[in-house]
């Protein structure tokens, strides 16, 4: 009933790939973030957290046109990326992933900070306290304490991932097979005459992806809970 | 044993504590903001002195002056928390494993089956901590701490969060932990009953300073502590004997320097028993001969003192055989023409009194 032609199913696991990929590259240092605000008080601290929320607060379009100025071929980075390291990311699917990554980052560290600041951090003074050096109370306490948070701010940064339009279409382009990801394969069919249908298609596609997103985060979350006993 | 010599600033509140222990239990009594948490912290290592110095037998747990600062994990130094504190993701079995596995085989002092029985806690094992009674986790959280073989144990308010009658099923495992296995600790507490239930060594500290340490009996009336002491009703203190109990008419009997008083009966003391028991100075009335036909039970033969006048009332030092005070309006004063080395009775009803705790 639902065959995708060649162009649709690229663009479905182009979308899907570059979103596990940007979830993936921020989890840890979101994580990290996450910690690093939640429980640490230090020189610069509202600074870092207002550059780790500007993707938030600016328009996409001007974060990807400042990866561009930065990454881009003739960059500063992303010459000497190219140079050094034959490195290309503007154009290409990694460039899209480094976009959404940037785009998404900010909501995978409030999520992973708030539930980390929930924590009693008597728990994890007790933990010490018992013998626990401060890695090994972080990666026993605190970590399995964060894991619903955690999991929240994955779904909520993959969930962006798949959205994200603005950056990507100004960092890396929308070009067939290697940067064109759902939102990006939409709007190109609704600028070509008779691209409605595919659009429509298309749109069906995102919405099944999302929510089937989102009931897998419910169900792990349901199960993070009855194993950290709170059910 | 600890002994330690402390500052701390922290906004306006200013903690500066020097006190060495020798006594095997040690109280640490102090109303809520006086500093004893902010203590015990620094003992434990979770909270950092400005200045000073922190030592458990001869190890330096804490020398601002030589740069030493053992991180919480390496002091040796146990840790009860109000609250429990049990991991909520791991099961009671792993809660109590949780310090024993981090502890080397060699300085293990005790075997996670001899703490399971001794706090009789073998039923709760496979549970996790949300389905525990509060006196169930706190009985947990005492084994967990134990298991970590600390060399010193710190009890900070344990049965604060449990209601009266949970306390009762908790001190007697505290007792025990105390009797049975050797382990130098301080308890933390702001009720001078639970303190004295296991010791009666105890240090005052009140708006971080310490006011006292040494004996209950002689810390309570030091004039430093006198402020702290009236505040929670504890201006007259008596040791006395307890002679028996009248079942009939509702009383146990002790004998205090002397004088026969009649208390309400209790079951927590037997005859034999010397304990504390505490009297409000401002719940006792004076009479200048023996009234007779009149309810209140006791009736005890002193001699005035000393008159110190204030605006709403007079405090009066009494001789019982041991000073106590009273306080009286001064109408009541100037009615009665109390003179010093007047001879009076003091009126003390049955039920003003209150146990404290046993004597050990």
């Amino acid at each position: 009933m639902f065959d995708l032609s060649p162009a649709e199913y690229s663009a479905m696991m182009l979308s899907l790939k570059i979103s596990l990929w940007s979830v993936g590259i921020i989890l840890i240092p979101g994580i990290f973030m996450g910690w690093l605000l939640a429980r640490h008080d230090f020189y610069g601290k509202s600074l870092l957290d207002g550059v780790l929320h500007l993707p938030l607060v600016l328009p996409p379009v001007v974060t990807g046109y400042l990866l561009l100025l930065l990454l881009g071929r003739q960059g500063f980075l992303g010459k000497w990326l190219y140079q050094q390291f034959d490195i290309t990311l503007a154009f290409s699917w990694k460039g899209a992933v480094l976009a959404t990554a940037l785009m998404s980052f900010p909501l995978m560290v409030r999520s992973i900070r708030l539930s980390i600041s929930m924590i009693d951090i008597k728990l994890e003074q007790a933990s010490r306290s018992l013998g626990a050096s401060a890695l090994n109370c972080f990666f026993t306490v605190t970590l399995p304490l964060a894991i619903p948070g955690i999991i929240t701010g994955s779904i909520l940064a993959f969930a962006r991932s798949l959205g994200e339009f603005g950056a990507t279409i100004t960092f890396v382009g929308n070009i067939e097979d290697e940067t064109r990801t759902l939102p990006l394969a939409i709007y190109t069919y609704i600028q070509v005459p008779d691209g409605d249908a595919f659009a429509q298609r298309l749109l069906v596609i995102s919405i099944v992806i999302a929510l089937s997103a989102l009931l897998f985060s419910g169900l792990i979350e349901k199960r993070a809970a009855t194993w950290l006993g709170k059910k | 044993m600890l002994s330690l010599d402390v500052q701390l600033q922290r906004g306006n509140f200013n903690l500066e504590a020097s006190f060495a222990l020798d006594k095997p239990v040690t109280g640490l009594f102090g109303s809520s903001g006086s500093g004893k948490s902010t203590l015990l912290n620094m003992v434990a290592g979770l909270a950092r002195p400005d200045n000073g110095w922190l030592k458990l037998g001869n190890k330096h747990l804490f020398d601002s002056k030589r740069n030493i600062n053992l991180s919480p994990n390496k002091r040796d130094v146990g840790v009860v928390f109000q609250d429990s504190q049990l991991f909520p993701h791991l099961s009671v079995t792993k809660n109590l494993h949780y310090g024993y596995n981090r502890t080397p085989k060699k300085q293990r002092r005790f075997e996670v089956i001899e703490i399971i029985d001794l706090l009789e806690i073998g039923h709760l094992l496979k549970k996790s901590p949300i389905q525990l009674s509060g006196g169930e986790k706190q009985r947990v959280g005492l084994g967990r701490a134990l298991l970590a073989s600390p060399k010193f144990l710190l009890l900070d308010e344990p049965l604060a969060s449990l209601d009266q009658g949970l306390k009762g099923q908790i001190l007697p495992f505290l007792k025990r932990v105390k009797d049975e296995l050797e382990l130098p600790m301080v308890y933390i507490s702001h009720s001078i009953e639970e303190i004295l239930h296991l010791t009666d060594h105890l240090v005052v500290i009140n708006k971080g300073r310490i006011l006292g340490a040494g004996h209950f009996y002689d810390v309570i009336k030091a004039e430093a502590v006198k402020g702290v002491a009236n505040s929670m009703g504890l201006e007259n203190i008596l040791s006395v004997n307890v002679i028996g109990h009248d079942i009939e008419s509702g009383h146990t009997i002790v004998e205090s320097q002397g004088n026969i008083l009649l208390l309400p009966l209790t079951d927590k003391f037997v005859k034999g028993d010397v304990c504390y028991i505490s009297i409000r100075s401002n719940e006792i009335s004076i009479a200048k001969h023996h009234i007779s036909h009149i309810s209140i039970q006791n009736q005890v033969k002193g001699t005035i003192i000393s008159c110190t006048k204030n605006i709403s009332y007079v405090a009066l030092q009494v001789d019982i055989g041991t000073p106590i005070i009273i306080d009286i309006t001064p109408k009541a004063f100037h009615e009665l023409e109390l003179n010093k080395n007047d001879e009076i009775y003091c009126l003390i009803k049955a039920q003003s009194f209150s146990f404290l705790g046993k004597l050990e």
